[in-house]
């Protein structure tokens, strides 16, 4: 009953939901996130004030208003933001129905399944330290309500000795627990959420988290010669519309047919199998020339394929790295020098320090590289937010970014310049599989890149990333990699910053160390992943997986058993089980201990009987009592007592 | 005690009923403690599958760890609920007779010997009752059990068990001692005159008046009455003395099976229940005569515990 559930263990228990909750203001919609607050207060004022708490009526017309609230905002019934707001609705409501114990377990399970949908969301380190912080006071409510007369610190310090406890087996669970992708009619379909792979706009500052998944995209087969890393591009969707935060396409280009540009060799022949798709999209390598004929290549070079994207497809190609496109159109010209309005003094000021307006093309473009080279600009998959005015933010406050955030800089600055340029996504590099001998191209080598338009060269690729992070373009492997183990410098050696802020400089690289690990072996360790890692320790088929988590877990199990129960217990049962082996030696010779007779009673009775051991039997049960019934009692004491009942010798009656 | 047979040890009635009866006190061990999940258990394994489903689902790694510590919380949650009993020694005590009917005491001692404290421990007899020990502390425990009929009635298996620390299992020992109750007739519920005696036309009346006259001191002996202490001799440091009266050399009173005619067997214990009691109050000497059994005139505490046993065992 409500009565018996303690005051304390329902305000720990609204801290710790109230704490579960709050990162999805974020992610859920104001309204909902506001009936959820209001209906926590509700409870809080009820711990004080109950009978101000809901009725039966009421509680259900508030269980309608929930259901309302949800449909209102509706997002289908299943996927990542409708679970996330059912849930949380169903933790609102049930907060206002706590009647006995059991309420307060499944508010404290709906706690734990809202603390995970967090993950959905954010896998910062950050966000993984508070929830495990949330959970420990979850796991302390539980504890709470489990234990009479115990004020809630003690609770919590039991829940964070268990948490600590469960780690290592967590730990071990994680890395050997088999890792299977589920299959696709499994992943809902979120509306809202952006969908791994390229979109069809690039909105740099609005996402914080790139999230790059090991699906795999396609494959590449090529017949002769693979092309360097360097020239690895593959071309998706080419945005040159932008508002200043976002950039789209153009849609009238999106039908009219390229102009084929002039080839020069070498030429790369090669298959692409197409996994399925999202969009209609096909990347081919810089630059198409020969492609089957049911692909449309649009005047801005993106392939396209009619029919059904969700098919895996294979499509033989012919590409040309180098090439040289026409002549700009006024339309296009136009389009591509298109601003969301007059920059800013603040850019027209670095433009004209770097030489813009005045300076040839070529040479602008190379200084604006060499600026996101020296300056301490640096890559980082997890960069802030940058609501507002995103490029101005990103060129001198934040100064860390992906590809995105320096493909869409750059091309800003380029437009300010008046050079006509351009956005373009795809992916680049690929990992070499060489059983195949194939390339594969997953999600995770997403790219952005721009592209300038310069006299009688036409269009050239120009990836400022690469200017920050070299590695990345120039070696087939993840800037992932990169950032941590060969410390990519973001500073050039020479610049008098880099030596002033030489202990920021390693800061920043110890922290995105840090975070590489926790990108690579923590949020990116997926199936392909994990089989490598175990492959590396020799594991290599499932049986040995299961073997391995068998046998640690076993380990671990036992350690901590010892641990936890070996101690303490061992005086006190070795002091009983003495004191047996002297009632057992009395026992066999005749005089047997009474039920409920205390040890001195006893004394009493075996001393008449045995009057010589008058002074064994004192000692003995005078060590006996000391050590059960005192706290002061020592080592020596109970190796005495040991050593006086071995040498008892009693005879017969 | 110590050992117990392979075929015992795997006795599914060990889980339940405990082993059989002991007098010595028992300390919770392994072979002792039983753990199970308790629904609440079985609620947080369906909360944990629900959780890889969204895990593998999202392929969301921080969702797995997220699983996986919850699982192992709940693995490692056998080991502390063991810890939550074990070690714990527990000594059957003292138990007072009662009339049927009543609520019978049963007194164990339950011994923390260690320097943990229980926070959570259950008994379970017939009603549940909680405690919680301190480190090192030792505490008797007085369990109730309804009583209906008479004779020695056995305490039946005891459960000590425990949610602690997060309520997922349920930690159990079933224990039983050899420790009886003795359970007296049901007193009947009527107020009855004293049967006829032959030794002496005596009745309640009589009785009363004869307390009257003071016959002189006699040194105390266990059993008399609290009333008939000479308080003033004992105030001067002579000892204990009860005061005598003239009457009750004459006022003997001796309870018959026979005297209940055309009632039952159970009811005749009953009455003689009831009229050894009101003798007692009422200050008379007494006996009691059953078939095949007779006990002698007396009076007081011990007197009337004899009478009253052997009405219980009948």
């Amino acid at each position: 009953m409500l009565a018996s559930i303690e005051k304390n263990i329902l305000l720990f228990l609204l801290i710790s939901v109230g704490l579960i909750a709050l990162p999805h203001i974020y992610h859920i919609p104001a309204s909902i996130f506001g009936f959820f607050v209001l209906l926590l207060t509700w409870r809080f004022i009820g711990i004080w004030k109950p009978s101000c708490l809901p009725g039966k009526l009421l509680l259900f017309l508030l269980t309608v208003g929930g259901l309302v609230l949800l449909y209102s905002q509706h997002q289908g019934l299943f996927g990542r933001d409708a679970g996330t707001r059912l849930f949380m609705t169903a933790l609102a409501l049930k907060l206002l129905e706590i009647r006995q114990e059991r309420d307060l377990y499944l508010i404290v399970f709906l706690a734990f399944i809202v603390a995970a949908s967090q993950f959905l969301y954010e896998q910062s380190i950050a966000m993984a330290g508070y929830i495990l912080f949330v959970c420990c006071v979850l796991l302390g409510t539980l504890v709470a309500i489990n234990s009479r007369r115990q004020n809630t610190l003690n609770a919590l310090k039991t829940s964070a000795v268990i948490l600590a406890q469960a780690l290592p087996l967590a730990i071990v669970l994680f890395v050997f627990f088999p890792r299977v992708e589920a299959p696709r009619w499994m992943l809902f379909e979120d509306k809202s959420r952006a969908k791994t792979g390229l979109s069809d706009s690039m909105e740099p500052g609005s996402i914080s988290d790139l999230g790059f998944s090991d699906e795999l995209v396609f494959r590449v087969r090529f017949q002769g010669p693979i092309p360097p890393n360097a020239q690895r591009y593959w071309r998706g969707p080419v945005f040159s519309v932008t508002d200043g935060k976002r950039w789209t396409a153009a849609k009238r280009y999106t039908y009219t047919a390229a102009a084929e540009p002039d080839f020069s060799e070498p030429a790369y022949r090669y298959t692409l199998l197409l996994e399925p798709q999202n969009n209609n999209w096909v990347f081919a390598l810089e630059m198409a020339g020969d492609f089957p004929p049911q692909l449309h290549m649009n005047s801005e070079y993106l392939l396209t394929r009619s029919g059904n994207p969700d098919k895996r497809a294979e499509y033989p190609f012919t590409s040309y790295p180098s090439y040289r496109t026409g002549e700009l159109s006024g339309h296009k010209l136009r389009t591509n020098t298109q601003l969301p309005g007059p920059a800013s003094q603040k850019i027209t000021s670095l433009i004209k320090r770097l030489g813009g307006f005045d300076t040839r093309p070529e040479q602008f473009v190379d200084r604006v590289l060499q600026h996101f080279n020296r300056e301490n600009f640096s890559y980082t998959l997890t960069p802030p937010l940058m609501e507002d005015n995103p490029i101005e933010t990103f060129l001198f406050e934040t100064r860390s970014g992906f590809c995105s955030h320096y493909a869409a800089a750059f091309t800003y600055l380029m437009r300010v310049a008046n050079i006509p340029a351009r956005v373009v996504t795809g992916y680049h590099g690929g990992v070499l599989n060489p059983v195949g001998n194939f390339l594969e191209i997953r999600q995770a080598d997403a790219h952005a890149w721009t592209e300038v338009w310069l006299e009688n060269r036409g269009w050239v690729r120009v990836d400022p990333t690469a200017a920050v992070a070299p590695e990345r373009i120039e070696q087939n492997v993840n800037i992932e990699q990169q950032i941590a183990s060969r410390n990519i410098s973001f500073f050039s050696a020479d610049s008098e910053l880099a030596r002033q802020l030489d202990w920021l400089k390693q800061a920043r690289q110890l922290w995105s160390s840090v975070d590489y690990n926790w990108q690579r072996w923590v949020i990116n360790y997926h199936s392909a992943n994990q089989t490598q890692f175990l492959a590396s320790l020799g594991i290599e088929s499932l049986k040995q997986m299961l073997y391995w988590l068998v046998g640690l877990g076993a380990l671990f199990t036992s350690i901590l058993s010892w641990l936890l129960l070996s101690r303490k217990e061992k005086t006190a049962d070795k002091v009983l089980r003495c004191y047996r082996r002297f009632c057992a030696r009395l026992g066999k010779a005749g005089l047997k201990r009474n039920a409920g007779e205390g040890p001195l009673d006893f004394a009493k009775r075996s001393k008449k009987a045995y009057p010589k051991q008058t002074e064994a039997i004192d000692e003995i049960t005078g060590l006996f009592i000391k050590l059960r019934y005192q706290k002061e009692s020592s080592q020596a004491d109970l190796s005495r007592l040991s050593e006086r009942v071995d040498q008892l010798k009693i005879r017969r009656r | 005690m110590n050992t117990l047979s392979i075929k015992d040890r795997f006795r599914l009635n060990r889980f339940f009923a405990g082993e059989n009866p002991s007098d010595e006190a028992i300390p919770l061990n392994q072979r002792r403690i039983f753990i199970l999940p308790s629904k609440r258990g079985l609620s947080f394994v369906v909360l944990i599958l629900l959780l890889l489903l969204i895990a593998f689902v999202y392929n969301n790694n921080l969702a797995y760890f997220l699983t996986f510590l919850l699982a192992s919380v709940f693995f490692i949650g056998i080991l502390h609920s063991y810890k939550a009993l074990a070690g714990l020694i527990i000594q059957k005590g003292q138990c007072k007779p009662v009339f049927a009917g009543e609520r019978a005491v049963f007194e164990i001692h339950i011994d923390n010997p260690i320097p943990v404290p229980r926070l959570s421990l259950e008994i379970d007899l017939h009603d549940k009752t909680q405690m919680t020990l301190a480190p090192y502390e030792k505490k008797a425990v007085r369990l109730y059990a309804p009583t209906e009929r008479r004779g020695h009635q056995p305490c039946g298996t005891i459960t000590l068990s425990s949610g602690y620390p997060l309520g997922l299992f349920r930690a159990w020992s079933p224990l039983r001692f050899n420790l009886s109750v003795l359970v007296y007739p049901k007193p009947w519920p009527q107020e009855i005159p004293f049967p006829e005696t032959g030794g002496g036309a005596s009745d309640q009346g009589k009785a009363e008046k004869g307390t009257d006259d003071f016959y002189g001191l006699q040194e105390y002996q266990r059993g008399d009455s609290i009333k008939r202490i000479h308080w003033k001799a004992y105030a001067k440091g002579q000892g204990l003395f009860s005061k005598q009266y003239s009457g009750e050399q004459g006022d003997e009173l001796w309870l018959h099976y026979e005297a209940s005619a055309g009632y039952g067997n159970e009811e005749r214990l009953s009455r003689l229940c009831r009229w050894v009691l009101d003798a007692e109050k009422a200050g008379l000497r007494y006996g009691l005569k059953l078939p095949g059994q007779k006990i002698g005139l007396g009076i007081g505490h011990a007197h009337r515990a004899r009478c009253l046993e052997a009405l219980a065992l009948f």
